[in-house]
């Protein structure tokens, strides 16, 4: 399953998921309910001491082990993690003072030492679950006169039958820790004043939804974001279109049966596609510097230098932007529609042929919508990469600030501002703000996109 | 008859035609791709260096100035220290990322447990967030974690997020027959056995694609390099090579095709794969 | 080399729903059988559940005399070949073959280097488990492919072979281990019709061969008929009918295995049959097509459906309708066809028709007809000819159950009767009926059951003709010109025969009255419950007391000791603590039984006496039980059941675990 299918599926299944959620209640709660009633002393013994139970049943290695777990926690929580889980929710009370040697509070730091406390009582809730799961479940084994699990055979099975658990520790942990806790804490952030005089050492604190309200209805920040929200959905559908329709064009021509030397010819676009991002931004931003080759023939012809990315360049800069991006992103789309023609089924050409259909007949009839069908999680990914396409302006025209903007420029997008607002200009909690709208309305289109399209209308013509 | 005729002499010249642009098109779409990366090339050999001396898009004198500077001048910008850093920090991930990768794809194609489900509509939740506000709490984690201006600390973010894209090779390992495992466990063979001797020889293609993804965006990525490395001498080329001004685009042009190339060579290498993993991928839900 | 027995298999998914229901099958060693039915109806879940990729909800497999249940494939024992090859693509076809033997240790004993067997201190050999050696495998390897005839391919990738040669290494991947069953999951879908058909004479070459148990799967009924010893059809998660290819194609026991077996496919028509006298007249139905037939070819039919008043389906198969004039003229059951269309086989016809004159004789109908014809014939389209039915060959079913009426074994005997005076008197007999059944006088009807004759009684009669039906003896026995079917464990040669009613299992309708046959399971509901003891035990020379646990049904507060036969496949049918958390039904025969001094309280109602054997009707629990006592019960009675020889039903799931 694809990534739009699956937030196409998400969105759907909400309302029936609000209405089954009593019923999940009750059906994890009837679990609950389960071991409470029928465990006997060894399941509550586990639930005051983890491992207890286990030892009890002379399963020696999972009850140390559950215990040692339990005596972990209990010297994190002494340590750090009771004042850092406290921390979360005060974000620091004294502030740093150098006059009178006061270290004082890092509210930022806190927040994130919070969070990782969060993530690690829930670590623990789930290892205390497990833990009186597990006891229950060699309660059962005996009463049924089925032979426990022991901790051998556990160990085993994380080969065998539970791979997946042994597989999956390190890409989970590693994903917690630098995709999950940074979002939570930028998802957090849009609730805070951090930002702008309120940094570190000054202590930052919770502000509700005031963030999102400044966006709206302050003067310096609704202009710019209404202004470059307009643009940036224009330039993602039009950069989008160009590269996918160029894209698949390109892989046509290249399938035309008249090619020859195909490898060659598809040597070209792959030639731009193998050249690191940032390099061809550089290059195509020095062709296009007033210094520049380009100027140079301009000045030659006995023209004016012009400033093709200057401050005042709107449309110019727009126009390379859009250029550059296609120059960069054809290349991809070509090599994936390419994989895709090769998958269809050439008796439907046949056929039409012998129908008597042109070829842009069989263009339009057979191809665009198999590709499209195809490509659709693409395209919406690709919409999406768009959006946020950082990269582009940044390095055409990184830095500029212009009229009527701020802290932005008339070629930046939302994520460029963002950058511009937080990383260069401390509005961290502004920016937070901005990237959950940003979020929301990413997802709000692609699903949109997904629900209007021939693969969400058809899923059963194709197979 | 002669109409018939006629109809085959003008169905011959449309097709003469229809040849003739197609490879119009063809050599159009060519020079426009081949044209920039030439210019990059022309001026490494400038003599000169700065781009105003430039004559339009070629240099007025050439010679190999630009790459003795790249590699000899090293006092202000080391790059073959630089070009190191990078090859070090693209293999290590390279290698780590792939791992946890596919040993992620692989688990969620084949295994079905309790959370599966919710860890993969977290994952895709996830990815429509603009990527880098995380990096102000990344960066302050790697403050706290002491990786502050440490290759380590890069290739750990890298390897630790890779596993977010698993989805296109899930989508290849959905492809691979279930009955090839349960042939392979009724030969006696354990789950970790079916991966390492059965599924993993015959996933080359999207091996291949994987690393090749793993290995570009360390090889080219600039804000996370920049953020988190401080020292010059630890820079990647991407950080390093921004911190050319114009005056030094020869040497910007000669440190840009020696990072593109390693990579130009493994894409033409292994284009059939990139095809392939891209195709199975997108194709199959 | 081995035999298998499933005994009430069931597979129930999570969410409830029944993937194989009741399986019970013993499969003998060297039997090929075949599984086949319609796309989820349970066979490949089956075979799965054999090769232990599926858990088996409950139910008790056996493989030789080992409980499998549970079981690691690779510990069974088995090979399985699938239908897409599941070759390895990486490795070329030695290693593909050799795989599951490396993956294998194989007993042995210690050896020094020169190959000598070391001894330990009593000068005993020391087992070890071993690897296969380079040369075992490659003997083992070539031996397989020598088989196979894949000898020169060895060296290649599957990728390089075509569909045929694949399934050979597939095959040949699965007997190099020289499984004790060989299990096929549809090995020949994926393959060409010429191709199939070769396979599928190769695949019965090798099960001759190989001497072992083969399991196929298949949803192709003529692969079935053509490879199987004996063939399963399922449906719907049930088994329909277990039979040799003859018989299936003979005997078929409902309407989906008729219609199932066989191209071109069984013709239904329906219709209703009327007996008259020795007559019997079969109207057909949306036709004006009749025939009369002598009631003795239809003597197995169950009676209920001889009074013209039930629908049901006539089958027959097309080489049993004739248009040979020949035939015609000497048949006495002809009908009119309309001809709509000819298929040439070659040697062969199929004429399309239609007995409704109106009918275009394409769409499936029920008055469509396929005729199989020599081919040798003109059959102009739009003629009506007269068609001859063989009623030797007649299938009838009933419309709604879609069971044959028409069985092999029939169910019914059916008789006019009369009581008069506590006297029954049918087929020219008269019997004492027993004080159990209680009939006013007057005429009405008999149903005898074949399982409720036996040869010990009164009833003169004469012995005409015995058949054996899967192991048993089908006897038909001439009552003063009625003919009367049983069932005998032994051959009964022809001649007079004195025979006895069981009268417990007969119907018996005067007038309104009906007397119905005496229920013979007894259900009651409880729960399971697992009491601790202390006990003292002896054990080398010392006493210790230890808690021992005891397991009880209860049922209705009474506690039943249950012995280990029962209460291990309790808890191997359920989860966690389950069993105890559930309700279940338990069910007896009125012979399991006892009279005692504590058991389950309940109150005599009746008593029916049928002669030979006695019955008490007691009330107990809300339910109603019928035991068998040797004298009369009065007032309230304890009932201890037989532990031992309890069915349980586990109610939410309604599936038979024990």
């Amino acid at each position: 399953m694809n990534v739009a299918t699956k937030s196409k599926n998400f969105f759907k299944s909400i309302p029936d998921r609000i209405k089954k959620l009593p019923k999940k209640f009750a059906a994890k709660f009837a679990g609950a309910k389960e071991i409470i009633t029928q465990g006997n002393g060894r399941v509550s013994a586990s639930m005051i001491v983890m491992g207890l139970g286990q030892l009890l049943y002379r399963q020696w290695a999972k009850g140390f082990m559950f215990l040692f777990i339990q005596a972990a926690f209990i010297v994190y929580a002494v340590l750090t993690g009771a004042s850092d889980l406290f921390g979360f929710f005060t974000l620091g009370t004294s502030e740093s003072d150098a006059w009178y040697g006061v270290k004082g509070d890092n509210s930022v730091v806190m927040l994130i030492m919070g969070i990782l406390a969060i993530l690690i009582i829930i670590l623990y809730v789930v290892m205390y679950i497990a833990n009186i799961k597990d006891v229950y479940r060699t309660q059962c084994a005996i009463d049924t006169l089925k032979t426990p699990i022991g901790f051998k055979k556990e160990v085993g099975a994380l080969l065998d039958k539970s791979f997946h658990k042994t597989a999956l520790a390190l890409p989970v942990i590693g994903v917690c820790v630098f995709s999950i806790l940074p979002i939570v804490f930028m998802i957090l952030i849009a609730f805070t004043n951090y930002g702008g005089d309120v940094v570190p050492p000054a202590l930052v604190d919770w502000v509700g939804l005031a963030n999102f309200g400044k966006i709206l209805s302050l003067g310096q920040f609704a202009p710019t974001f209404f202004k470059i929200f307009g643009w940036n959905m224009l330039w993602a559908v039009l950069a989008t279109a160009i590269n996918y329709f160029a894209g698949l064009g390109l892989a046509l021509l290249l399938n035309k049966k008249c090619v020859k030397g195909k490898a060659i010819w598809r040597a070209f676009p792959i030639l731009a596609y193998a050249i690191p991002g940032f390099i061809t931004l550089l290059g195509f931003k020095f062709m296009f510097s007033y210094g520049g080759p380009i100027n140079y023939y301009i000045q030659q012809a006995g023209g004016e230098a012009v400033g093709f990315l200057g401050l005042d360049a709107k449309w110019t800069a727009r126009l390379i932007g859009l250029g550059v991006n296609a120059w960069i992103s054809i290349p991809s789309t070509m090599l994936l529609a390419t994989g895709i023609l090769s998958n269809i089924n050439t008796d439907l050409y046949e056929a039409a042929r012998v129908d008597g259909a042109s070829a842009w007949k069989q263009f339009v009839k057979i191809t665009l919508p198999y590709v499209l069908f195809a490509t659709t999680p693409v395209l919406i990914s690709q919409f999406i990469g768009n959006f946020n396409n950082f990269g582009i302006f940044y390095f055409l025209r990184g830095g500029l600030y212009a009229d009527g903007y701020f802290l932005a420029s008339d070629t930046d997008l939302l994520i460029n501002w963002l950058y511009n607002m937080s990383i260069d200009n401390n509005y961290y909690s502004i920016g937070a703000a901005i990237s959950l709208v940003i979020f929301v309305i990413t997802s709000a289109i692609s699903l949109a996109v997904y629900v209007l399209s021939p693969s969400y209308k058809q899923e059963e013509t194709f197979r | 008859m002669s109409t018939a005729k006629a109809k085959v002499a003008k169905a011959k010249t449309k097709k003469v035609l229809n040849v003739l642009i197609t490879y119009c098109i063809l050599i159009v779409v060519a020079f426009v791709f081949f044209f920039p990366c030439l210019w990059l090339i022309l001026a490494s050999f400038s003599k000169s260096g700065s781009i105003y001396s430039f004559d339009g898009f070629f240099p007025t004198e050439y010679g190999l100035n630009a790459f003795d500077a790249l590699f000899n001048d090293t006092v202000m910008y080391n790059y073959p220290r630089w070009f190191f850093n990078t090859l070090f920090i693209a293999v290590m991930s390279c290698i780590l990322g792939t791992v946890l990768t596919i040993l992620t794809a692989y688990c969620m194609s084949r295994f079905r447990f309790k959370s599966r489900k919710a860890m993969m509509k977290t994952t895709l939740v996830l990815g429509m967030f603009p990527s880098f506000m995380g990096t102000i709490a990344v960066y302050i984690m790697m403050t706290q974690f002491n990786l502050i201006n440490q290759h380590w600390g890069l290739i750990l973010i890298y390897s630790a997020q890779a596993p977010m894209g698993y989805m296109v090779q899930k989508g290849f390992f959905d492809t691979v027959p279930y009955s090839i495992d349960e042939a392979a466990r009724i030969d006696g063979a354990s789950n970790m056995t079916v991966f390492f001797k059965i599924i993993l020889p015959m996933s080359k293609p999207i091996l291949v694609y994987t690393a090749l993804t793993a290995f570009t965006w360390p090889w080219s990525d600039f804000i996370l390099p920049k953020m988190l490395l401080i020292d010059k001498d630890l820079y990647t080329v991407a950080v390093g090579l921004m911190s050319l001004g114009e005056t030094e685009f020869a040497r910007f042009a000669a440190g840009s095709i020696f990072i593109a190339i390693p990579i130009i060579v493994l894409y033409f290498c292994l284009v059939k794969y990139m095809i392939n993993g891209m195709a199975a991928g997108a194709v199959k839900e | 080399m081995a035999n298998l027995s499933l005994k009430h298999i069931y597979k129930v998914y999570p969410n409830g729903a029944k993937a194989v229901n009741d399986f019970n099958m013993t499969i003998d060693d060297k039997e090929f059988i075949v599984f086949v039915g319609p796309s989820g109806c349970g066979k490949s879940t089956t075979l799965r559940m054999i090769a232990g990729l599926e858990e088996i909800t409950a139910g008790e497999l056996k493989i030789g005399d080992v409980v499998v249940n549970g079981m690691e494939p690779k510990d069974r024992d088995i090979a399985m070949v699938f239908q897409n090859y599941a070759l390895y693509p990486h490795m070329t076809i030695f290693e593909n073959l050799a795989f599951g033997l490396r993956m294998r240790k194989i007993p042995d004993i210690k050896r020094d280097k020169d190959g000598e067997p070391k001894l330990d201190k009593n000068g005993e050999t020391i087992p070890v488990m071993r690897k296969y050696t380079k040369q075992e495998l490659e003997e083992k390897v070539t031996e397989a492919a020598r088989i196979l005839e894949i000898t020169e391919y060895l060296k290649r990738k599957p990728k390089e072979m075509s569909g045929g040669q694949r399934q050979r290494v597939a095959l040949g991947r699965a007997i190099v281990r020289r499984p004790k069953v060989m299990l096929l999951d549809e090995p020949l879908s994926n393959l060409d019709a010429k191709l199939r058909t070769q396979m599928r004479s190769e695949i019965v070459k090798l099960h001759k061969k190989l001497q072992t148990t083969f399991i196929y799967v298949t949803h192709d009924q003529v692969e079935a008929m053509t490879m199987g010893t004996r063939i399963v059809v399922m449906k719907d998660g049930f088994v329909r009918q277990i039979d040799t290819p003859k018989n299936l194609y003979k005997y078929p026991a409902d309407k989906f295995v008729a219609g199932f077996i066989g191209t071109p496919q069984m013709n239904f028509f329906e219709g209703m049959l009327k007996k008259d006298g020795d007559k019997v007249h079969i109207d057909f139905a949306y036709s004006d097509a009749k025939v009369t037939v002598p009631y003795s070819l239809l003597m197995k039919t169950t009676p209920q459906y001889l009074d013209g008043t039930k629908s049901v389906y006539i089958g027959f198969r097309a080489e049993d309708i004739s248009l040979d004039p020949e035939i015609v003229d000497k048949s006495d059951a002809a009908i009119d066809v309309k001809i709509s269309h000819t298929e040439e086989l070659g040697t062969e016809t199929l004429v399309y028709g239609d007995i409704n004159m109106g009918g275009d004789g394409f769409a499936e109908t029920s008055t469509r007809v396929i005729i199989k014809a020599g081919g040798f014939r003109e059959y102009a389209p739009d003629t009506v000819m007269k068609a001859a039915l063989d009623i030797n060959a007649i299938h009838l079913f009933d419309k709604d159950t879609e069971k044959s009426i028409l069985p092999r074994v029939p169910e019914y005997n059916f008789f006019d009767c009369s009581v008069r005076g506590g006297k029954l008197a049918f087929a020219g007999n008269t019997a004492e009926l027993p004080a159990a059944i209680e009939a006013s006088d007057g005429s009405g009807e008999l149903y005898v059951p074949v399982s409720a004759v036996t040869f010990d009684g009164s009833i003169k009669g004469k012995v005409v003709d015995c058949e054996e039906i899967d192991g048993k003896f089908l006897v038909s026995i001439d009552v003063n010109g009625g003919r009367l079917y049983a069932l005998s464990d032994s051959r009964v040669e022809n001649g007079s025969v004195k025979i006895g009613l069981d009268y417990k299992q007969i119907t018996l309708k005067i007038g309104d009255r009906e007397c119905a046959p005496m229920p013979n399971v007894n259900s009651l509901t409880g729960t399971f419950v697992c009491e601790k003891r202390p006990e003292t035990i002896e054990a080398n020379g010392k006493t210790k007391t230890r808690k021992v646990a005891h397991y009880y049904l209860d049922i209705g507060g009474v506690k039943l000791e249950v012995p280990p036969s029962v209460y291990e496949k309790m808890f191997a049918a359920t989860t966690g603590r389950k069993v105890y958390n559930s309700t279940f039904g338990y069910e007896w025969s009125p012979y399991d039984f006892a009279v005692a001094d504590s058991g389950i309280e309940a109150r005599v109602v009746g008593d029916l006496d049928y002669g030979a054997e006695r019955f008490a009707v007691c009330e107990a629990c809300g339910q109603t039980l019928y035991v068998k006592t040797d004298k009369p019960l009065l007032g309230t009675v304890m009932l201890l059941p037989d532990a031992d020889k309890v069915s349980v039903i586990e109610t939410e799931r309604q599936i038979r675990i024990v």
